[in-house]
């Protein structure tokens, strides 16, 4: 009786100790596929595996193109003529830092659909950490959040190379919460920024005008 | 005597499970951030085209109000909720 005791004894313990186990990988796991989930999310800015693939497969830049401005639409330059912006006409000149060109189309309250900026290069960015650095520089400046949902390097513009970033974010201020394209473009005597933005959830509206902006960018 | 010590283990192993599984909170998605930039050169007049049309009177699905333009900071629009410039600055 005392030896059936002591079975049941040691059978309830491992039955406990089981459940114990069970608990924990499940309660475990779950937290470990948050923070999966999160790394997947880290390692869009910082992976060294990302490398290799951006190369291969230049995630959401499959449209661009490089082409000449499209008929109709104006030009606009930065000083000495180190790039040119191209945009429609509707769009109109918002007021800029001195020595960027800003293009866009707001409503009457102010609000704005299309942003368009070209900015000298003016910090320590490069076409190999370009992505990181826009995201990078958006959290340390503008952003409270930041992701990266696409990129791709060596990308052909007229008269330069450039890499680009596909990203969203919420700005500090106001949290609006915005999405664009921004490329890093080198010329053969100058760097330049192109930045294409449009709030999120107006994005599918003025995403192809967003998009021949930037195939229409040229950096000389 | 069987009882006891089964909920002895269980409540032993209810505190290993806490205590595995307290540590491992949610990372953060928030990418790691740069150094700051070296100050940027001055910069030369801009040659803009004149503006090409008035503003357009088209809603934004985005709400939120008007984002006030310019103002704050440098002067960037982004100081101010709008969408971030380019400079690799400020």
């Amino acid at each position: 009786m005392r030896i059936h005791r002591s079975r049941a004894g040691i059978a309830g313990g491992m039955m406990a100790a089981g459940l114990a186990t069970a608990l924990t990988l499940t309660g475990c796991g779950a937290s470990a596929s948050h923070t999966s989930a999160s790394n997947t999310g880290a390692s869009q800015t910082s992976g060294a595996g990302q490398s290799s693939a951006r190369h291969r497969d230049p995630a959401g830049f499959t449209w661009f193109r490089a082409r000449p401005t499209p008929s109709g639409w104006h030009r606009a330059s930065l000083a000495d003529g180190q790039a040119v912006l191209s945009y429609p006409g509707s769009l109109h000149a918002l007021t800029t830092d001195q020595g960027t060109v800003s293009e866009g189309l707001t409503t009457k309250s102010g609000t704005v659909l299309v942003y368009l900026n070209v900015t000298p290069k003016q910090g320590n960015e490069t076409p190999s950490d370009w992505p990181d650095f826009r995201v990078g520089h958006l959290l340390d400046d503008d952003a409270s959040a930041a992701k990266i949902t696409g990129r791709a390097t060596g990308l052909e513009f007229r008269g330069g190379n450039g890499s680009c970033v596909l990203d969203s974010y919420i700005s500090k201020v106001h949290a609006n919460h915005y999405r664009e394209i921004a490329c890093f473009v080198q010329g053969a005597h100058a760097a330049s920024v192109i930045v294409a933005a449009a709030p999120a959830g107006d994005w599918g509206t003025y995403q192809g005008l967003l998009e021949e902006a930037v195939s229409a960018y040229a950096a000389s | 005597m069987t009882t006891k010590r089964v909920l002895m283990i269980m409540s032993a192993a209810l505190v290993a499970f806490v205590t595995a599984c307290g540590g491992s909170s949610p990372t953060s998605n928030t990418p790691g951030t740069h150094p700051a930039s070296s100050p940027a050169a001055p910069a030369s007049v801009q040659s803009s085209t004149p503006p090409a049309s008035s503003s357009a009177s088209a809603s934004s699905s985005s709400g939120g109000g008007g984002i006030p333009q310019n103002g704050g900071g440098d002067h960037d629009s982004d100081n101010n909720g709008g969408p971030s410039d380019g400079d690799g600055n400020v």
